[in-house]
């Protein structure tokens, strides 16, 4: 019995020791994977969210559980979609634990108290940009910013959201027509 | 049936990431873009997610990477240690049954005393009869039926609101 918990807490020590080693790359390749995307996945999970602290929390969560995935990557886009997926799937998780608990601070309101600002026009149009973002479906949100701010396929948006990619462009579309609407801005760029 | 997209809409969309529209895209592009509805309201969009893209990022508070990194190896250490406790815990549990059992064996084949009583409470086990038991037992429900009754709800209840409140835990 003594030689057999003796055998196991070796064992243990050694899964303790391999732990760090069964994360899909090792630190230096993290953190320079970390400093390519992770002010990018910021900005997109407090889009997602609204909510600043919320996505500094899921920023961390994301990076662990890639970290933990069991999966390997071809190339960069392939890493970087998988990271947004599990973004977004925490967010959407996150989403539904604020509903459920009936206490959900509306979309939008800690990214409008965002600090130093440059300018009062810059206030306004983040202010303006923010609403109407926040009116917008969690998954239209999502869309819109992966297609116009990461610039994403719409393969990998429909990799990342989860839908198929051939109603992925008329989902988009709405989305976008949405958007102008509570932008208020006519076709063509230019407010009424 | 309406079209939801234009040829050009990359285009437009790869020059307003890469800060190019309106001011250093082909005359023609620019033209296009007025005309068209759809590349009109891609340029708006896209023009306005990406200025609020770079102020976002300029304002994102990540932490470090070393301190992300340093947390996600500490979290992983715990997970593999719980892992890695479980099986031990349940071998333990395994061994202590075993070796209890074992001494009660023990213990049982060798104390006459034990011998005695086990012999004299086997024969009187036999002596008892179902047939006289059971109408005083009847009798005896009876006698306190409600009791009994109460007795069946707390046994039903307690069980019940304990896993309720671990569930809702």
């Amino acid at each position: 019995m003594f030689r057999e918990t003796a055998f196991n807490d070796i064992e243990r020590d050694r899964t303790l020791d391999g732990a760090s080693t069964g994360f899909v790359m090792d630190e230096d390749t993290f953190r320079a994977f970390y400093a390519r995307t992770a002010r990018g996945l910021w900005a997109y999970l407090a889009r997602l969210t609204g909510d600043r602290q919320l996505a500094e929390d899921l920023l961390q969560e994301t990076f662990y559980r890639f970290l933990r995935a069991s999966a390997t990557y071809d190339n960069e886009t392939h890493r970087r979609n998988s990271l947004y997926r599990i973004a977004t799937n925490l967010a959407r998780d996150a989403r539904r634990r604020s509903l459920s608990r009936a206490a959900a601070v509306p979309a939008g309101d800690d990214i409008e108290r965002m600090p130093s600002l440059q300018d009062v026009g810059a206030t306004e149009r983040i202010t303006d940009f923010t609403r109407a973002m926040a009116r917008l479906k969690p998954r239209e949100r999502a869309m819109l910013w992966l297609a116009y701010a990461e610039g994403a396929s719409h393969q990998e948006i429909a990799n990342v959201l989860g839908l198929r990619t051939t109603s992925l462009k008329a989902m988009l579309f709405r989305a976008r027509r949405n958007l102008a609407e509570l932008l208020g801005r006519a076709p063509g760029g230019a407010k009424p | 049936m309406k079209p939801v997209d234009c040829e050009f809409e990359s285009e437009i969309l790869a020059a307003v990431l890469q800060d190019r529209w309106p001011a250093r895209v082909d005359a023609g592009l620019r033209e296009h873009v007025a005309a068209c509805e759809i590349c009109a309201e891609v340029a708006a969009i896209a023009g306005a997610i990406d200025n609020d893209r770079q102020e976002m990022r300029a304002q994102a508070s990540v932490p470090d990477s070393g301190r992300v990194w340093w947390i996600a190896q500490m979290r992983a250490r715990r997970e593999a240690a719980q892992t890695a406790g479980r099986p031990i815990t349940v071998a333990q549990v395994i061994a202590c049954a075993c070796a209890m059992g074992l001494l009660g064996a023990c213990f049982g084949a060798t104390s006459a005393w034990f011998q005695a009583a086990l012999h004299r409470g086997l024969s009187s086990l036999s002596a008892l009869r179902l047939q006289t038991l059971l109408p005083t037992f009847l009798a005896f429900v009876a006698g306190h039926g409600a009791l009994f009754l109460a007795m069946a709800a707390i046994l039903l209840v307690i069980p019940a609101a304990v896993y309720l409140t671990l569930l809702r835990e």
